[in-house]
């Protein structure tokens, strides 16, 4: 179809035209960002943590008096044996910190002694021999620890010890420090004093506390450290099924054996991943209903201001017809104006949208939008355009000829 | 009440410049009926344009009732043709959304007047053309004729000097013109100036002066007393 | 004519249902979202203590090693337990505090209630005074109860509620942990919105309910909740009193801004005496901000929120140009009538009032203010831990009242204009 006369036409009709190319425009730059915003948010949550997740469940417990002569290494040993003779129970373990949990334990690491820089900031799981088996952790290179390599956390903290020997980090961390070469073996200074020698990998651990960077968030390394119970908190494994009922068993379990201790929280993995996300959930939604939103009103905006030409050019339109021009032509006219304007709408749009992604770059450390978002978020507006041009332009084909021989 | 000397209307375009009037002189006392007659394109419409304040002149100038008006601004003008001039145009150019009453309604909204005021005016504007009974029918439920009396009506309501009618009856068939035709000329024995644009040779003589458009110029015919005597007759 | 303008707006406004509802819903749409995110925003980022946010400062000082140092960075964001002692012990402000945050076992006499835990902060005397926390019953404790370790609690009314079932329990004992606490004071409702004091804990919800002497917790061993920096080895392994680990919050009441600048000095010298005896390498880095200072400096309010506000407007312009579009549509429809109007005698003027008072027709305005509210609600059954304090408060009221009338007004504007230039005509014209 020639394209000159409906640019002539559309000259005739500046504003309105331009109304809508400024709405698709706007339209196309906000929708090309929320979808970024959108799959980045999903991304995250979505982060893999490395652990069985949908077999664990932790309990967070708190002391009621003073410690009173019972010794916290013991009754921390004692308290995560009793939970791990509980029937359905594979493993339990005690350790500092959880992923998607409240607490988070970080350590500056370096690669000489004398660095004055840190290298990388790592979150830091101080485990027990039953630590790799509960969280169901996999190690893809290296070896476990053996058993004289754990130390207790009130010597490494009272300075009474050297670092640990070893430790066992992610493949994300080795990577990040060592690049291609092999972790294993190689050392880690934890202060400036002895080093830590590499002796396994885990393919994901993730940390309690991380923002979007998922490279950072994957930067965790396990120490051979038993903790007291001051600093602990225990993980449970068993089947999915067998969740509920173990919290339950737990919680019964430690009145028994530790009556001046009570329960914070007793809970599944899941259920703290669920809401270490919540926020980011409401956001992706929040974010889809802005989506939404915003093509119904552009589309019903298209629908009035077509129906609106159409009615205006009735006559105009039944002439064309009386002189010969097929419905088909006249549904044609109406799409490829629709056409043209959406198509400039998405020219500023993309424009516009790569403007905005700068300064959401800018204000909010968010990643630059990549290209292929545009030519997708172009090809929805078209559609869109179409799809509500569609209905007034058929209404439009079925002008009769005879209108033209009618007086207004 | 009307006196255009020498008045000029031309449009531009980017290549030519086409006068619509030129040199066009017309006086209309007070109390006429006078008929502008000519051909398609002759600048009759131009003429009532510039009469009823619609365009500005490009030259010449054009008292109405005393006051030079060729060199005013819009909201001067716009108060002009609503305080002194009433409008009928041929295709009634009623307001659909609107019932007959607030039609009539619509030129004493633009004026400050109050709603005692108002009603009563409508009131005898309705009355005159005949329509009391229908104040609330939309323009859609009634026939050609009535609707071109409501639109008479509206024209009254304000009590304006002058009328100017655009082809008043030429959307209507022969019955309905002639009564319309009556309207008007018992409007005019009430003392009304009339101007009125045909192209239509019968109606025109029944005015009381003719004035020929040809090219955009005027070709004064002068009055045609046989003829207003027969219609005197006929009514 | 005002009047007759409203009727003829009502009148066309009924006429096209479809038009008039897309209108309506769409600016509603866009008002509702924008004053929803605009009230958490506002809430966020309001003054906690507005009477006196000038006056109070979180003076901050640099203990840290050498390692890691970076020119212009932020000095140490808490402080450790030596140089909290010593500032506060120097009493250069007109009032002190340190405290950090902590949980406590509550174990109510009445045996019906199990034991359970409670947020609760360690701080000092002059606390209470300082944030103007407000007493139902009794008072804070005296600066010579902190020296004694005193075994002095004040809770929360609610706290009081749950455990003495209300009424002045001033007196009354209160066991922690293992430890009977005798109740000096009982606060009333005080909730400082962001918790400006600590933001280490939840910072819009989960508030402490029961406040006693830091030398008292220290002594007994309660457990500590917030962040804790080390960057040096402690000796003996006692991180709390280590002058290598900055774990407390401290902060002073200046009443003029004299005495702050005095104050700003008193820390410049007390880093250089401390780099005397050997500690503080690093070049002083002494800072005092403000209440307001501090927050915005902690960036306090989630940049998911600020992001949902650009969002909200951006839709809302969306709507914006969509209802100019429709509006203009439906107002050049009428060509006919307004040429009508036009040569019958209605100035340039009285047209453009007259679409104008159409565009401006309330209804916008009234659905914005139901959907503002509605999107309140819908906040609200979210799980954002901020989202309980989302109230619509007057001024808020007023912006949506503002802001729906502008957006009518301003959508009506172009399209107003443009009918008032339709030409006075003696013949409607059609193509």
């Amino acid at each position: 179809m020639d394209i000159a006369p409906i640019i002539a036409a559309l000259k005739r009709q500046k504003t309105a035209a331009a109304l809508i190319a400024i709405e698709i425009a706007l339209s196309c730059a906000i929708i090309c960002n929320v979808l970024f915003l959108i799959t980045h948010r999903l991304e995250r949550s979505h982060v893999p943590s490395g652990v069985v997740e949908d077999e664990l469940v932790y309990i967070r417990t708190a002391g009621i008096g003073a410690s009173g002569g019972d010794d916290p290494m013991v009754r921390a040993r004692e308290d995560r044996a009793a939970l791990a003779s509980i029937p359905g129970v594979k493993s339990a373990t005690i350790i500092n910190q959880i992923p998607f949990g409240h607490s988070s334990w970080n350590t500056g690491v370096k690669l000489a002694a004398d660095q004055q820089q840190t290298s990388a900031n790592v979150g830091a799981y101080y485990a027990d021999e039953h630590m790799l088996d509960s969280f169901g952790v996999k190690l893809i290179a290296g070896r476990q620890f053996t058993s004289d390599e754990f130390l207790n956390f009130d010597d490494v903290l009272k300075g009474k010890s050297d670092p640990p020997s070893s430790m066992i980090i992610t493949k994300t961390l080795a990577r990040r420090l060592f690049g291609d070469e092999n972790a294993i073996g190689k050392n880690i200074y934890l202060d400036d004093t002895k080093p830590t020698r590499v002796i396994g990998i885990v393919e994901h651990l993730i940390r309690p506390n991380f923002g979007s960077d998922l490279i950072d968030a994957d930067s965790s390394m396990i120490l051979p450290v038993r903790l007291s119970l001051g600093y602990g908190q225990f993980v449970l494994r068993t089947d999915p099924g067998n969740r509920d009922a173990v919290i339950a068993a737990a919680r019964k379990k430690l009145k028994e054996v530790s009556p001046n201790r009570i329960v914070l929280d007793a809970k599944t993995l899941e259920s703290a991943r669920s809401d270490y996300f919540k926020q980011d959930r409401v956001m992706a939604g929040l974010l889809v209903a802005v989506v939404i939103s915003l093509l119904i009103v552009t589309a019903l905006g298209i629908v009035g201001l077509a129906s609106f030409w159409v009615q205006r050019r009735r006559r105009q339109i039944g002439i064309r017809r009386a002189l010969g021009a097929t419905r088909r032509q006249i549904l044609h006219y109406f799409q490829t104006e629709n056409f043209l304007i959406v198509t400039v709408g998405i020219v500023i749009g993309m424009g516009a949208a790569y403007a905005i992604s700068g300064w959401l770059m800018h204000q909010y450390e968010l990643p630059r939008l990549p290209l292929y978002y545009l030519p997708v978020g172009a090809v929805a507006l078209w559609l869109l355009g179409q799809l509500s041009v569609l209905a007034p332009a058929l209404r439009a084909a079925s002008v009769p000829p005879a209108t033209a021989t009618r007086t207004v | 009440m009307l006196k255009m000397t020498h008045l000029a209307k031309a449009f531009r375009t980017e290549v030519v410049e086409t006068y619509a009037l030129r040199d066009f002189s017309i006086h209309v006392r007070t109390g006429e009926f006078v008929a502008v007659t000519g051909p398609s394109g002759s600048g009759k419409t131009t003429f009532l344009n510039i009469a009823g304040l619609l365009e500005t002149p490009t030259g010449g100038s054009y008292e109405l009732d005393g006051e030079d008006v060729s060199r005013l601004g819009d909201d001067a003008r716009s108060r002009i043709r609503n305080g002194k001039i009433g409008f009928i145009f041929q295709a009634f150019n009623l307001i659909p959304d609107l019932n007959i009453y607030d039609n009539v309604d619509v030129p004493l909204r633009y004026r400050k007047m109050s709603g005692a005021e108002r009603k009563k005016r409508i009131g005898e504007a309705l009355e005159r053309v005949g329509l009391s009974a229908r104040l609330r029918h939309y323009p859609a439920e009634l026939s050609g004729g009535q609707q071109q009396r409501v639109a008479i009506a509206r024209a009254l309501a304000g009590s304006p000097k002058l009328l100017l009618a655009d082809e008043p009856t030429g959307n209507l068939d022969s019955q309905m013109a002639r009564a319309v035709m009556q309207l008007l000329e018992e409007i005019h024995r009430d003392g009304a100036t009339i101007v009125m644009v045909t192209h239509d040779p019968e109606l025109a003589a029944r005015a009381q002066r003719n004035v020929h458009v040809i090219d955009g110029q005027v070709v004064d015919l002068g009055e045609a007393p046989t003829l207003r005597m027969n219609v005197a007759a006929n009514a | 004519m005002l009047r007759y303008y409203a009727w003829l707006a009502a009148r066309s406004l009924k006429r096209n249902p479809a038009l008039t509802a897309l209108m309506v819903l769409a600016i509603g749409l866009g008002i509702g979202a924008s004053i929803t995110t605009l009230t958490v925003l506002h809430i966020l980022s309001g003054d906690p203590i507005p009477e006196k946010s000038a006056r109070l400062f979180y003076p901050q000082i640099d203990p840290r090693t050498i390692n890691d140092y970076h020119p212009g960075e932020a000095p140490a964001e808490q402080v450790t337990y030596p140089d909290g002692m010593n500032l506060l012990q120097a009493k250069r402000a007109d009032r002190q505090a340190l405290m950090t945050g902590g949980g406590a076992v509550v174990l109510p006499d009445d045996a019906a209630i199990d034991p359970f835990s409670v947020d609760a902060r360690y701080t000092t005397a002059d606390f209470f005074a300082m944030f103007d926390a407000p007493f139902q019953y009794g008072s804070g404790w005296k600066a010579a109860d902190d020296d004694a370790h005193a075994r002095d609690v004040v809770i929360t009314r609610s706290l009081n509620k749950k455990v003495f079932g209300g009424g002045n329990s001033v007196g009354k004992t209160l066991r922690l942990q293992s430890t009977d606490f005798r109740v000096v004071g009982v606060l009333d409702d005080w909730r400082p919105t962001p918790h400006f004091y600590d933001l280490n804990s939840a910072r819009y919800s989960d508030y402490e309910e029961v406040f006693l002497p830091l030398s008292t917790a220290m002594e007994l061993e309660f457990g500590r909740n917030g962040s804790m920096d080390c960057w040096d080895n402690t000796p003996d392994g006692d991180q709390l009193h280590s002058p290598n680990c900055s774990w407390l919050q401290f902060w002073v009441e200046l009443d003029t801004p004299e005495k702050a600048k005095a104050y700003q000095a008193f820390l410049n010298n007390y880093s250089d005496e401390q780099r005397s005896q050997g500690r503080f390498p690093r070049p002083n880095n002494v800072r005092l901000p403000t209440v307001m200072q501090w927050l915005d400096d902690q960036k306090v309010v989630p940049t998911d929120v600020r992001l949902q506000v650009w969002l909200s407007f951006g839709f809302l312009a969306v709507c914006l140009v969509n209802t100019i579009g429709l509006m203009l549509a439906k107002f050049l429809r009428r060509n006919g009538e307004i040429a009508v109007r036009r040569a019958i005698g209605a100035p340039r003027r009285e047209i453009f009032a007259q679409f104008l008072v159409e565009a401006g027709a309330v209804a916008g305005a009234v659905l914005g203010l139901l959907l503002a509210l509605f999107g309140l609600w819908g906040v609200r059954q979210q799980a954002a831990d901020y989202a309980e304090l989302a109230h619509i408060d007057p001024t808020m009221l007023l912006m949506t009242l503002l802001l729906a009338l502008a957006t009518a007004l301003l959508s009506g504007l172009l399209p107003a204009w443009r009918a008032c230039q339709v030409t006075p005509a003696l013949q409607l014209k059609s193509d």
